[in-house]
């Protein structure tokens, strides 16, 4: 009997047995030179191993979510175990300063098997080949792209607690001439950001304790539902007027509604979408009580886009 | 700032006063960790890796954020379903990886063989046949899957910790599979080997706590970890009291569970369902009083009823003799010592044992 992923997942000590003897033979299949090296073989077969179990397949029983490898068909889950096991024996084989021998090898043999050209033949996402690959490409797309922007204006905007932290950022983001960016925070949080302060004799200091609490926010699932959230809320506001009703509640003030299924869609649970409420409430941004209608002044939905959404 | 093509990527705009590109920079620098910021247990472990080169290592143990690690596989689909709304979901993640090295490592892995998995078109491998048991199992791999589970396990608490939630039963769950997996290990030092971290991993349940330091009065009991079988003829050892000699040649071939506490031996034989633990050579300050044991791992798998019903306050019934010997009845079981397996299984759960005086 083949295993499949879901017996991972909730038979471990019965399928790892068969889990091992296929990765055995994919790992001595691709680690050519090395292949009667049983170090490097089981070297191999426990990186995959590990990343299985890390994952929260392998063992993982109904303890972790099912993520998109349980959703894998089986002849789709088997092809990545044998990648997952080409990409660690190359690994190897590098290390082992193999690579040049191998890699002829290697393309020369899955040639051979029908793969013809087994690193190119990837599925073409609008990403490109492998998106994503390197630090500075990340970095670069989450300063460019206006909604992922926006976890860092919330988290500078953060600093606000800390003047001195929030002025050593704005004395960087200044020098590399991040002026709207400066210009959005400056406005909420009504400080000025247009000429340099006086020289702070602990700018150095302030400047890690800034970046310490930068990274710890960039990083909250909490900060993220709470842009999301926000963006949600200004955004359904433009976009149709029976799912967000307004009512004239006074000349000068409108009562803006959302309701929390329409928030959520179909990505967010109603859990989230309430952190994400929460976050906004502690902010100030919103008077929400966990009702499950969200209502804002005309006052606060201005703040909230001015802050998270660009005028158009 | 103006907007650009949502799923454009990073590549498709034209950015001429370079305001992106240094902003890029900047938030690279913002969001690297420096290493002080490892832990100084996780340093301890780096170091400990350096002078065991040929032990088949984890590759996660250092930097492995489990949080971030565990959303990957999502993320990627949404990536390779061109799922608009994947980078926003995801951008805390995505935050995270223009800092750590191992998650985005991991990333272009797991990008990797998820692409080669749902590409429509290109030969699929064949599928995994065959009968196989864990005993057909290179036993390093089982040490290997072991000591991955209980790093899992450490992992679990240490995040539970951090998000301030309950995740015990978890990591208990990890911890139990560990042993029933070592204990289908029939080399001692290799099943050694697959629970090196369990003790310390199983009192994290407790919450942190600084290094165990050696208390006063304490005698901390291991197993000296017997081969396949753990038969053994009871009495080889030089120093007895005759009357232990007596019994010894009673429980010749007798399956046992042999102790040690620095120069201080011990065991733990079957009479019936009971599970008895034989001290002997005391120390003088112990001699005619009782004593209390603990078994710190006696909780995490239950197929023994402990006598008082606390592995941790297990009260001897008789006082330590005066030749500091004792036999104290520890609890009931099912499961047999005579049985290889189940024996490594209590052999595990006795890993770490401890006596002091119950006054």
């Amino acid at each position: 009997m083949p295993f499949t992923a879901r017996d991972l997942r909730y038979n471990a000590e019965q399928s790892y047995p068969l889990l091992y003897a296929y990765l055995h033979r994919n790992a001595q299949r691709y680690l050519g030179a090395l292949k009667y090296d049983a170090f490097e073989v089981d070297t191999v077969i426990g990186h995959v191993v590990e990343q299985l179990v890390r994952l929260g397949l392998l063992g993982g029983d109904d303890r972790t979510s099912l993520t998109a490898l349980d959703r894998l068909t089986d002849a789709q889950f088997y092809t990545f175990l044998s990648r997952s096991v080409r990409n660690k024996s190359i690994d190897r084989l590098r290390k082992r300063r193999l690579q040049v021998s191998t890699a002829a090898e290697l393309e020369s043999m899955e040639s051979d098997e029908g793969e013809d050209h087994p690193l190119e033949d990837a599925v073409e996402s609008v990403w490109g080949t492998t998106p994503f690959s390197t630090p500075e490409e990340i970095s670069l797309h989450l300063v460019s792209q206006r909604n992922l922007r926006d976890l860092l204006k919330h988290c500078i905007k953060a600093l606000g607690a800390a003047p001195n932290q929030l002025q050593a950022v704005i004395e960087e983001l200044r020098e590399i001439g991040a002026d709207d960016l400066l210009k959005d925070v400056g406005e909420e949080l009504h400080v000025s950001v247009s000429s340099p302060g006086p020289v702070n004799p602990h700018i150095s200091q302030h400047k890690d304790h800034a970046h310490k609490k930068l990274r710890n926010c960039l990083q909250q699932q909490s900060t993220n539902l709470t842009v999301m959230i926000a963006l949600r809320l200004t955004e359904y506001k433009n976009v149709s007027s029976q799912e967000l009703s307004s009512q004239k509640v006074s000349s000068d003030m409108k009562l803006y509604t959302v309701d929390i299924q329409t928030l959520a869609q179909k990505d967010l649970s109603e859990d989230e979408v309430r952190k994400g409420l929460n976050g906004l409430v502690t902010e100030g941004l919103l008077d929400w009580h966990g009702e499950d209608v969200v209502q804002l002044t005309t006052t606060q939905m201005k703040r909230l886009t001015r802050f998270y959404k660009e005028e158009e | 700032m103006n907007d650009f093509n949502q799923l454009g990527g990073a590549s498709r705009f034209s950015d001429p006063r370079g305001e992106y590109t240094k902003l890029a920079q900047w938030l690279q620098q913002v969001m690297e960790t420096s290493p002080l910021e490892d832990s100084e247990d996780k340093q301890a472990s780096r170091a400990y890796k350096e002078v065991n080169e040929t032990q088949l290592e984890l590759l996660l143990d250092d930097n492995y954020h489990i949080q971030f690690y565990q959303q990957l596989p999502d993320f990627i689909m949404g990536l390779l379903t061109n799922d608009p709304q994947a980078t926003l979901r995801y951008a805390s993640l995505l935050y995270h990886m223009v800092g750590c090295s191992e998650c985005h490592s991991a990333y272009l892995d797991l990008y990797d063989a998820m692409r080669a998995a749902v590409q429509p078109e290109g030969m699929r491998v064949s599928l995994g046949q065959g009968t196989r048991t864990l005993y057909a199992t290179p036993p390093r791999m089982l040490a290997h899957l072991c000591q991955t589970l209980i790093s899992q396990a450490e992992e679990v608490l240490r995040q539970a910790r951090r998000d301030h939630v309950d995740n015990d039963a978890s990591a208990r769950e990890l911890l139990q599979l560990a042993l029933r997996i070592s204990s289908r290990i029939a080399q001692s030092s290799v099943r050694r080997q697959a629970l090196q971290d369990l003790v310390r991993v199983a009192t994290l349940f407790e919450g942190p706590t600084a290094p165990k330091q050696e208390e006063p009065g304490v005698y901390a009991y291991s197993p000296t970890f017997a081969g396949a079988g753990g038969m053994r003829r009871a009495g080889k050892r030089g120093v007895r009291s005759a009357d232990i000699l007596s019994r010894s040649n009673e429980q010749q071939e007798q399956p046992m569970i042999d102790l040690q506490a620095h120069s201080l031996e011990g065991n733990i034989t079957q009479n019936g369902q009971t599970l008895e633990l034989h001290l002997q050579d005391l120390d003088e300050a112990l001699r005619g009083h009782h004593i209390s044991i603990s078994v710190l791992l006696g909780s995490l798998i239950e197929p023994v009823r402990w006598r008082g019903g606390n592995p941790l306050a297990i009260r001897s019934i008789n006082t330590v003799d005066a030749s500091g010997s004792l036999v104290v009845p520890l609890g009931e079981t099912d499961l047999q010592l005579s049985n290889p397996e189940e024996r490594n299984l209590l052999e595990a759960m006795f890993m770490l044992l401890e006596v002091r005086v119950a006054d």
